[in-house]
């Protein structure tokens, strides 16, 4: 009886192997882990940095609005001894008396830090919401409604520009509301709920920052304000995680209700500021119209030029063309043009056929590893984009570098203002000299990732990496030599996936180091250093 | 009468029909089918969700692939199938460079553990247990085009064969796959249903359904079957995005095939298949081709 020996070993086997599979565990490892923030230094100064937009908030300004406004945005403290304030900590004691787990684990997730996690949420919703329309029937494209953003196609078209924007304002809202509470919170200096009755305890790592108005609601109010605009059809996610910031800083001891409900009130009030700038800053007008896209293809024809044309089927109208006329941070107009890289070899040039050839050679000979390396870097539809990838690498270091929120969120700030003016930079040169794709030039170059809709001198990958890895390197230069071999190879990944010539990606990255320059100039001088 | 009842169960040598992991069918002891197979699949409209649609983009999607096969009997009662495919893929319109290589590795063991004889009929069951996993380090991260989802999977199947002396017979299977993770070659993705900060993805387990009916006798195998393929969780592509490795890939097919030994020279097959997609879900509606060479040796003389 061999055989019943043979079968009863096979099954055997079999129910072992099956053992391992159930009880294997696929939950997926996180790479951007948060542990509880413990800033090294309170940054008590913060309030003093230079503004990063006069015309839109300074000091003076915001107080002012603070203060004139009828009614006032806040008042003034009430005293701990007051009956007020002791009834605010009595509601913190018997909140924390019975918290729940998913209480507990929503104020762990806040104790990594509101800036981070506000990055993150960022970076998740320009995922969620950069995708582009699909065509109608009969060819046409339909164009995204902010007054009615959750229609087929939703609203925004979260692509590359839109997101760099989208970062830049936040960022810069946040970082500027900061500095509004620091001005508040040493100027009151009421010291967190924990620190005035010992039985409350601390639920996130103890500091002696002041909580009047609550840093974690002007946070919570600003973002929030400031996501609404941009992305208003995630107005349920974005109001509900703000809300979860609130209550963990309630929750944790942090702030008692009349900390959050100033603070609140702060956030939106400077978000108010950014919103008017954002409704004037030329965005509106970005995408164009059918007149405006013939006179780019016109243009380039007078010229003698081969004039871009949409890949796609049906031929989708180019991404937002007037992109180079919205508002940068840094940069003046003037300072755009000026920085405006020379032309590119003409189309009907033996330069150009050499670089056309260059492309088609990486795109016959694809290997597995540059495949790797294009789709890492590839960040197109249904992602974060470059400017996220940016935000993600920064985010490991500012996280690694226990900055106060103020710092955390000037970080992010300068890094989003220059990636912001790296797409304004490089659309303005895209449309102005209206490039046409390798793919356009040469049909057989095949790509490795999508072919994105707009002319190619010079690469918005090349350039969104040349000043975020500037301004990274400003922020830790110890870092410095690791973030210019990442803008390196997402610069030459494009090149690689057949996308790009080399003029466009290695004129893109002196682009961006120059738009990073502007960023870095300004910082600086901020008082900041 | 024994002849017969090996004759039923396909059991008679040098004429093996037993080729895939779904059918009823063995190969006896020592005896050795190999071969090669031919595959040809394209659809057009494939389902974004549950939306059907096509896209000028990509146009036609074809992937070809080139299979080893063999199938050896280690006893009458058990056998060990394996696969080697070599994959292409292409789209017929947009820029999108196609892909090619080798997929994935297949071995499984087919166990008849049980069979009943009746009168003019006879029933049998099957467990197989079957191993994949990637034979080179392609992209998972290429859908339409990538060649596959680069995991290493387990499936566990039953199968049970019912036949009549006249030669027709009904067989179904069902099965059970775990995928493991895969791994990507970027820091973050939207998996069509969240936004993650990892390389890794988790890919959903799968189910699927086999229900076969036909005619199988003497050099002739001829059956009319249905798939059913149903992942275990995982999001739809989202509007207008590109599919993602973990989706919701669902499927109905139903198809047909052929296998006949020529008379001459004695052990060779020929083998064809068509398959059309009638419903789906993140998945093309393809329609597939299939021809194969099949050669069976025989190391061991039956009685």
């Amino acid at each position: 009886m061999k055989n019943k020996n043979f079968y009863a070993i096979t099954f055997l086997t079999f129910a072992c192997i099956f053992g391992i599979v159930v009880s294997c565990d696929k939950e997926v490892e996180l790479s951007e882990n948060l542990t509880p923030l413990q800033p090294t230094s309170l940054d008590e100064d913060a309030a003093s940095w230079t503004s990063i937009d006069p015309s839109v908030i300074t000091t003076e300004k915001i107080v002012n609005i603070v203060e004139n406004s009828t009614p006032k945005v806040f008042n003034p403290p009430a005293d701990i001894a007051s009956d007020a304030y002791k009834a605010e900590l009595a509601a913190i004691k018997d909140a924390q008396s019975k918290l729940t787990k998913e209480q507990k684990d929503i104020i762990e997730y806040w104790s990594g830090g509101g800036v981070l996690r506000w990055n993150q949420i960022l970076r998740g919703l320009v995922a969620q919401f950069n995708l582009p329309p699909a065509p109608k029937a009969d060819g046409t494209y339909p164009a995204p409604d902010a007054e009615n953003p959750f229609a087929d196609p939703n609203f925004p078209f979260a692509n590359p520009p839109y997101a760099a924007r989208a970062y830049s304002y936040v960022s810069a809202a946040q970082y500027e509301a900061l500095k509004a509470a620091w001005h508040y919170i040493y100027q009151y200096n009421r010291l967190s709920p924990y620190k005035n009755d010992p039985g409350i305890q601390s639920l996130m790592p103890e500091t002696n920052l002041p909580s009047y108005p609550s840093s974690d609601a002007v946070l919570s109010g600003v973002s929030a304000e400031m996501l609404k605009l941009l992305f208003p059809a995630a107005v349920e996610e974005i109001t509900m995680k703000a809300a979860e910031q609130r209550n963990a800083a309630l929750w944790s001891g942090k702030a008692s209700s009349s900390d959050i409900a100033a603070g609140l009130a702060l956030g939106k009030s400077v978000a108010a500021l950014f919103v008017t700038r954002a409704r004037g800053d030329g965005m509106g007008a970005s995408i164009g119209n059918k007149a405006l896209w013939q006179s780019l293809e016109d243009g380039a024809k007078a010229k003698g030029e081969t004039p871009w044309i949409s890949l796609e089927t049906p031929k989708r109208p180019p991404m937002l063309p007037v992109f180079g006329k919205v508002k940068a941070w840094c940069m003046t107009p003037d300072q755009i043009t000026a920085g405006r890289p020379l032309p590119p070899p003409l189309t009907s040039s033996a330069e150009m056929q050499k670089e056309v050839d260059e492309v088609k050679w990486y795109s016959d000979n694809m290997t597995r590893e540059r495949l790797a390396i294009i789709h890492k870097w590839a960040d197109g539809a249904g992602t974060y984009t470059p400017p996220g990838h940016w935000n993600d690498i920064a985010a490991e270091y500012i996280r690694d570098a226990n900055y106060s929120e103020v710092r955390a969120a000037r970080a992010f700030a300068l890094l989003n203002m220059a990636l912001h003016d790296a797409a304004v930079c490089c659309w303005e040169t895209k449309f102005y000299y209206f490039n046409p794709r390798p793919s356009q030039m040469n049909a057989s170059i095949k790509t490795g990732t999508g072919v994105p809709n707009f002319p190619a001198f010079t690469s918005g990958h090349s350039t969104f990496s040349g000043s975020g890895s500037t301004v990274l390197s400003y922020l830790f230069p110890e870092a410095t030599d690791y973030f210019e071999a990442e803008a390196n190879e997402a610069s030459a990944s494009r090149l690689y996936a057949g996308i790009h010539y080399r003029s466009d990606v290695e004129v893109g990255l002196e682009q961006g180091k120059n738009v990073g320059g502007f960023t870095v100039a300004f910082a600086q001088t901020d008082g900041a250093d | 009468m024994k002849k017969i009842y090996l004759l039923l169960l396909g059991f008679i040598p040098t004429l093996s029909f037993a080729q895939t992991l779904t059918d009823g069918l063995m190969m006896p002891k020592k005896n050795i089918c190999t071969g090669f197979m031919y595959m040809h699949d394209r659809w057009t409209d494939y389902w974004e969700g549950e939306l059907k649609r096509d896209n000028g983009n990509i146009g036609h999607v074809t992937t070809q692939s080139l299979m080893w096969m063999g199938n050896y009997g280690i006893t009458n009662k058990i056998n060990v199938i394996a696969t080697v495919p070599y994959v292409k893929t292409r789209a017929s319109a947009g820029t999108l460079h196609g892909m090619e290589g080798l997929q994935d590795l297949s071995v499984g063991v087919k166990y008849n553990f049980f069979r009943k004889k009746f009168e003019k009929s006879a029933f049998s069951t099957f467990a197989v247990f079957n191993f994949t996993t990637p034979l080179s380090d392609y992209t998972p991260d290429f859908f339409p085009l990538a060649l596959g989802t680069h995991t290493t999977n387990l499936t566990y199947r039953l199968t049970a064969h019912f036949k009549i002396e006249q030669g027709w017979f009904v067989n179904a299977s069902g099965g059970y796959t775990w995928r493991s993770n895969t791994t990507l070659d970027r820091p973050s993705y939207h998996d069509g249903n969240e936004f993650v900060n990892s390389d890794e993805v988790k890919m959903p387990n799968m189910f699927d359904v086999f229900v076969s009916m036909g005619y199988h006798k003497g050099q002739l195998q001829a059956e009319l079957n249905y798939i059913q393929q149903n992942t275990l969780g995982g999001g739809d592509i989202r509007r207008q995005d590109m599919p993602f490795v973990s989706n919701r890939m669902n499927m109905i097919k139903t198809g047909a095939l052929v296998m006949f030994y020529l008379p001459k020279p004695q052990g060779l097959a020929l083998r064809g298949s068509a398959h059309y997609t009638l419903a789906g879900r993140n998945a093309g509606q393809a329609t597939t081709l299939m021809a194969g060479v099949l050669y069976t040796f025989k190391f061991y003389k039956n009685q």
